[in-house]
């Protein structure tokens, strides 16, 4: 598969008044055209930053990207310049945030505000952008288009808000579609909505979408392949069904653990014990050390590298050094 | 405001028609705002209202200081002239540096401050030091002294009083953007490939709007005041042009023996300070962005 999207080693900073907080650290992954990658992790395992340094959103100060290169169709999106950087977001990569509640400006009609998003970037007349933006509201399932496209956002719920989200950041016809938590704030049966839409129109426009969740279900339906993130890295890599089936990285394999499941007896579901270390304060050697009940001594004393498990699969994990 | 469900065929409704419906149930803006539409009309119609020239003296001196009487509901002045005509005149003046000058301070400051507020850093730093450093300044020496360096007119008076008002407009919108700025939909507009310059007139400015709004009308009342306190020392706009500060000065000399010629300007002042602050008043309850669309 032709690569799209390759980051690499990509790292990003928080100057905080304790020191720098390396919050991603060395992220390294691709997405092909077309494809479907999930990236998975705890809250403040780096993945939201992930996806906002990919759009270079980061707020500076306090952050700042430190290193690393996102090439984007070849082209190393991190030394553009801002002016060039405008003409990709929203247009070749858009992102779709997690509040639908708030990603909209309340003082305009949400048919404007998709109208606008459209003429940012394609020369249309105002009857033209405004007839597409309609077509974007029928695209993304809301009823009633011509009337909605009135409304303004404290009008709607979150559910057909977070439709808007998605008709604004897919007017311009993107190559990838970064979805941060696109459901995560809405109820569960409106969640179940929102990701078959991604999911057909991922199809229809033939997408790639780049899905951050903290959710291994939503995941297990969704995407291809999977990243795992923990602590500022990515730990696992996999096809989605192989991670499912046999997790190659004590992390994972905790994550797994923690989902409840249907049959199983009934009883308390099994946690990871202990929490995410602060970026300020990592353990020494493999991140996950502390937490890991695999452990041994090599984990306190370096690092683990990406190791490469087959053709497909990798995990950072010493347990498979040599690829085992 | 309730939310309206999806399914619903309900007209939508905005923020302004929302915020309109509720400054129509306060009786006291609503009073504000029938004074100052009643003090633009007047303005706009003096010449209907009154057949006396505001400017052309009298046939002195048998019509010097004449009481309130027919043909003369308001009385004459120490030229002989119509106290109501000048007071009707009077309102064009007043009504017009007021407005261009709030006008001059607001867009100023709201252009500073959200520039100060938006870009952050350094830029914020040296535009606030100054506001600060302007702030700081007495307001009226320094009109006494541009006066006095300057020959008095009508359009340096809107210029200046326009020119120091517009700090505090400038911290108002800087703080508001500051709080707006963090919000989600300003980095989803950014996402989507706005620029600065468009995040700022967009996203920004119009949602500081309705609070830009309401200090400006609260603002034009203290801008009249500044105005007649300015013609009062003799230092506004220049006679025979008829302005209600001067004509409040014009009379003072004679107060105990014609009471008339400086009592009736000084009650247009009152009043038109009043309207304009019941008027600001009730736009604040109305849009006060705290009690949210």
């Amino acid at each position: 598969m032709d690569v799209l999207l390759k980051v690499d080693n990509l790292k990003t900073v928080f100057d905080t008044e304790d020191g720098v907080a390396r919050v991603v650290d060395g992220v390294s992954f691709e997405v092909g055209h077309g494809e479907t990658v999930g990236l998975v992790g705890e809250s403040g395992c780096g993945k939201s930053v992930t996806a906002l340094s990919i759009m270079r959103l980061v707020q500076d100060p306090p952050g700042r990207i430190a290193g690393g290169s996102v090439l984007f169709n070849g082209r190393d999106l991190l030394t553009i310049p801002e002016r060039e950087m405008r003409k990709v977001r929203g247009n070749e990569i858009s992102i779709v945030f997690q509040e639908p509640l708030t990603s909209l400006n309340p003082v305009f009609t949400c048919g404007e505000q998709v109208r606008e998003a459209i003429a940012l970037h394609q020369k249309l007349g105002r009857r033209e952008s405004k007839r597409k933006a309609v077509e974007m509201f029928r695209l993304v399932r809301i009823p009633d288009p011509e009337l909605r496209y009135r409304s303004y956002p404290h009008q709607m719920s979150g559910g057909m808000r977070q439709r808007v989200m998605i008709a604004m950041a897919l007017s311009c016809q993107p190559k990838l579609l970064i979805a941060d938590e696109p459901s995560t704030a809405l109820d569960v049966s409106v969640q179940a909505q929102i990701m078959d839409l991604l999911l057909e129109l991922k199809e229809k426009l033939g997408m790639a979408v780049l899905l951050i969740t903290h959710n291994l279900a939503v995941v297990a339906q969704m995407v291809e392949r999977v990243l795992v993130m923990y602590a500022g890295v990515v730990v696992e890599e996999a096809p989605v069904g192989g991670l499912f089936a046999e997790p190659l990285h004590p992390y994972t394999e905790g994550l797994l653990e923690s989902l409840p499941k249907l049959g199983a007896p009934a009883g308390r579901l099994s946690m990871i014990p202990g929490n995410v270390p602060d970026p300020l304060n990592l353990p020494p050697g493999c991140r996950f050390s502390d937490r890991c009940p695999r452990r041994f001594d090599r984990c306190l004393s370096g690092e683990p590298p990406m190791f490469t498990v087959g053709r497909r699969r990798a995990s950072r994990c010493w347990l498979r050094e040599g690829g085992g | 405001m309730t939310a309206l469900t999806d399914s619903g065929g309900n007209e939508p409704r905005g923020l302004w028609s929302a915020g309109w419906s509720r400054f129509r149930k306060n009786r006291f803006a609503v009073a504000g705002a029938v004074i100052v539409l009643s003090l633009y009309i007047v303005a706009i119609l003096a010449p209907l209202l009154t057949p006396h020239d505001p400017i052309a003296h009298g046939d002195l001196p048998k019509t010097r200081y004449l009481s309130p009487r027919t043909g003369h509901p308001l009385g004459t002045d120490k030229f002989g002239r119509d106290v109501l005509a000048r007071v009707l005149y009077g309102s064009r003046i007043s009504l017009t540096i007021s407005f261009l000058a709030v006008a001059i301070s607001v867009i100023a400051g709201s252009l500073v401050g959200a520039t100060a507020g938006y870009a952050g850093g350094i830029v914020d730093t040296v535009l606030m030091r100054i506001v600060d450093a302007l702030m700081a300044i007495p307001r009226l020496f320094l009109l006494l002294t541009c006066i006095a360096l300057f020959s008095r007119s009508v359009p340096l008076i809107i210029i200046l009083l326009g020119a120091t008002g517009w700090m505090a407009t400038a911290r108002l919108v800087r703080g508001q953007v500051l709080a707006i700025r963090e919000q989600d939909f300003i980095k989803a507009a950014e996402a989507l490939g706005a620029g600065r310059r468009r995040i700022m007139l967009r996203h920004l400015l119009p949602n500081t709007l309705t609070v830009i709004i309401v200090a400006a009308t609260l603002r034009i009342g203290g801008i009249i005041l500044a105005e007649a306190s300015l013609s009062f020392l003799g230092l506004g706009v220049p006679s025979p042009i008829p302005s209600w500060g001067q004509m409040v000065f014009g009379g003072r000399d004679a107060l105990l023996d014609a009471w008339w010629v400086s009592t009736f300007p000084g009650i247009a002042i009152a009043v038109t300070v009043i309207g304009y602050n019941l008027f600001g008043d009730g736009l604040r309850d109305a849009f006060d962005p705290k009690q949210g669309a």
